[in-house]
């Protein structure tokens, strides 16, 4: 069974068209990306799963319900635009939180305390939220999701804005949430941990759907046209070579776009340099998503660039 | 209706936890009380100064009347040895042969320097004259005193009337006493007893005409005030620290509304609860046992919970279209409006409890909990009839602005930026 399926959704707000006929299933038990550039229509799409906005067509089931209204109390939910009440004690915010997904008083306290433990909260209990840290404040919004035991979490930008440390301690809580069997749906513009966490990824752009699969099954489908080179003089050997589409400079090695066969590329380049390194590689989730993403403008100033050696 | 218990208790204990409410508690009544004796006390003392004025006589006669009339006034403001209101002391003026333009010119100089409070020029024909008469004329420099031109134009009235009589020979003692005048005065209705009398009618007094209902009316104010403000604040909040969407993910904004609203509701009938219980202290000491009447104060928790919920309503749905404080200000001015509008229509109402306007405003929904409330604590109060179509009205009126303040609320409460128009806010209640 699939804990979310999204079929053919569509949502326009005036004159503009938010989501575009937007299909997706996520799988029980997965972690599944959301990914896209701001204002692409991810948050939307989160809001529609979670019924605060009702698409103008198409279907949505949530955890075998046609509205997740249904089974709210099942679903921990961390939206982009969070906060917490300033006055209140992290205590009794979480408890809040967990009563009103209708969790019993005694089990919350269980929770709280292991998930306070966890994440290095024990100390801030009684505090009240206005004295904690931005960083902090973040992990208790999480909390506030995760403690009533959600079969599927929902998580908006859940890593934004947090330093290296807290991010780190946030992944390993959603990887501990994976692994008591909850399905995750998280957007993220952190590529990086995009990769590293999810199976399935689904990228948005301008409301339509642009990916949507496996981490594999998309590098697949754009990994052969790209290599990575090391040749003696750099950048500036590669530029004009007729299979080259463009290129990422990293300094001490490139990465090529090609136009067509590898083993052409790699032809034309051994008659212009000494290569020290060439490797066909899986593109990684960001280039996909940069090359995606990138307004067409600036593809042509990063083409420009790329032929005179520069940096894209 | 557990989720909305759940909010509306931790709305509850939040609100009744903050300083606030405390200071409220504690603050308002003494302020109250203090304005009041603060009021009475600066009626009495304030106006204690020696006002010296000088008069320009031209009939030579009145002068000596007024001197004497001032004489009497100090006297009878004096009390064992206390002045209890302004002292007023007359000079007479003697011409000394300059025109009457020189002498005013003098005598405002010395009003500007002080010397003087006031002067006054009494015309020479102001006995005689009686067609188109001819006026005294005050000349100040405090020209919003009153007590001493009032004082002036009743003791001249007086003495002018009485050289009037005098010099057409009757009798003014005779004329006061075919003017006696006769007084009505009002009783509440006659009961024939079981044992055949007619018990005597109760004489009504000033307690409760006027006292018990505006204490009710002030209490239904400010229990109003205090939900219109504490949900406007509490919305705006949540809004502006991005708590809404949180809580939408947990609960529908329906389930949202009614908790913050019955949440806000219960603190406002704490406080009003406290205050009455406050205000029965008197009835005790007093001993004025009639004034607990049981079905009036059920009929007055009736109209303050309907109040407080379609007040409430209206501000929670105003606050969830705004982003920030300042919008907020502009909002709630219209709603604001309709609160004071309620409040000083109530004085019609006190003052006219039966009239076409009172039982006009028992209907309009906005003023029906404040007009209604007032009419039943003043006997003999309205037909029942009107007492339950008022209270349909206004539970339909409540029903109503709940309604349409969880279908802003739904919209408004996601909204970030610009506030809505009002056009914007009918559409959203429509979609």
């Amino acid at each position: 069974m699939s804990a979310i399926s999204i079929h053919n959704v569509s949502k326009r707000f005036g004159n503009h068209l938010a989501v575009d006929n937007v299909s997706i299933t996520v799988p029980e038990g997965a972690i599944y990306g959301f990914i896209g550039p701001n204002g692409s229509g991810k948050t939307t799409t989160i809001r529609m799963i979670m019924n605060i906005l009702v698409p103008d067509s198409g279907d949505i089931t949530v955890l075998g319900r046609p509205k997740a209204t249904d089974v709210r109390d099942d679903i921990g939910y961390l939206p982009e635009e969070r906060g917490l009440y300033k006055k209140m004690t992290v205590r009794r915010v979480l408890r809040y939180y967990g009563q009103l997904k209708g969790k019993p008083l005694a089990e919350l306290d269980t929770a709280i305390a292991d998930w306070l433990s966890r994440l290095a909260l024990t100390d801030w209990a009684d505090k009240k939220v206005e004295q904690l840290s931005k960083g902090m404040a973040q992990k208790v919004q999480f909390i506030a999701a995760v403690v009533s035991r959600p079969k599927l979490l929902i998580l908006d930008e859940p890593f934004s804005g947090l330093d290296p440390v807290n991010a780190e301690v946030l992944r390993d809580a959603v990887l501990e949430m994976r692994r008591r069997g909850t399905t995750i749906v998280f957007s993220t513009h952190d590529m990086n941990a995009a990769e590293r966490m999810c199976e399935r990824i689904f990228m948005i752009f301008k409301g339509r759907k642009v990916l949507d699969g496996t981490l594999d099954e998309i590098q697949k489908e754009y990994a052969h046209d790209t290599a990575r080179v090391r040749v003696t003089g750099g950048a500036a050997m590669l530029a004009g070579l007729p299979a080259v589409e463009s290129i990422n400079d990293h300094g001490n090695f490139q990465d090529v776009r090609l136009k067509g066969d590898p083993q052409a590329f790699l032809h034309q380049l051994v008659q212009k340099a000494a290569v020290q390194h060439f490797e066909i590689t899986k593109p990684s989730l960001h280039d996909i998503f940069v090359r995606i993403a990138r307004p067409a403008d600036i593809d042509l100033t990063v083409a420009a660039a790329a032929t005179t050696g520069g940096q894209a | 209706m557990n989720r909305i218990l759940t909010i509306a208790k931790s709305e509850f204990l939040t609100l009744i936890q903050t300083k606030a409410f405390i200071f409220s508690l504690v603050l308002m009544p003494v302020l109250m009380v203090g304005l009041i004796f603060f009021m009475e006390y600066a009626e009495d003392h304030v106006d204690v100064d020696t006002r010296r004025f000088a008069v320009i006589d031209h009939t030579g006669t009145l002068y000596s009347k007024l001197s004497a009339a001032a004489e009497a006034h100090n006297q009878e403001t004096l009390k064992d040895g206390v002045r209890t209101g302004p002292e007023f002391i007359p000079t007479l003026i003697d011409p000394a042969g300059r025109s009457v333009d020189d002498i005013k010119v003098t005598l405002s100089e010395q009003v500007r320097t002080k010397d003087l409070f006031a002067f006054i020029d009494i015309p020479a024909d102001i006995v005689t004259k009686v067609e188109d008469a001819p006026t005294v004329a005050y000349y100040t420099e405090t020209t919003s005193y009153e007590p001493l031109p009032s004082w002036l134009e009743t003791t001249l009235n007086a003495e002018i009337t009485k050289l009037r009589f005098d010099s057409a020979g009757i009798d003014q003692g005779l004329i006061a006493k075919l003017n006696t005048t006769t007084n009505v005065t009002t009783f509440g209705l006659v009961k024939r007893a079981a044992d055949g009398t007619v018990g005597e009618a109760q004489e009504v007094d000033e307690v409760t005409r006027i006292f018990l209902p505006m204490f009710f009316l002030v209490l239904m104010f400010m229990a109003v005030m205090t939900v219109a403000t504490q949900l406007l604040n509490a919305i705006i909040e949540e809004k502006m620290s991005k708590i809404s969407e949180v809580l939408l993910g947990s609960v529908t904004p329906f389930q949202m509304l009614m908790g913050k609203l019955l949440g806000v509701v219960a603190v406002a009938l704490l406080l009003a609860l406290i205050y009455f219980a406050g205000g029965l202290y008197p009835v005790f000491t007093s001993g004025r046992w009639d004034l607990l009447d049981i079905p009036l104060m059920a009929w007055f928790l009736v109209f303050l919970v309907c109040a407080t919920l379609m007040y409430g309503s209206i501000f929670l749905a105003l606050g969830s279209a705004c982003s920030d404080l300042k919008d907020a200000q502009s909002m709630m001015q219209p709603a604001m409006v309709l609160i004071i509008l309620a409040y000083m229509g109530s004085f019609i109402v006190i003052r006219n409890p039966d009239s076409n306007i009172a039982i006009g405003m028992s209907f309009f929904p906005t003023m029906t909990p404040f007009a209604m409330m007032l009419r039943m604590a003043m006997p003999p109060g309205p037909p029942m009839w009107q007492a339950v179509l008022s209270v349909v009205v206004l539970i339909a009126t409540t029903g109503l602005t709940v309604w349409a303040g969880a279908r802003i609320f739904r919209v408004g409460i996601l909204m970030q930026g610009k506030a809505p128009t009002l056009p914007e806010l009918l559409k959203w209640i429509r979609a």
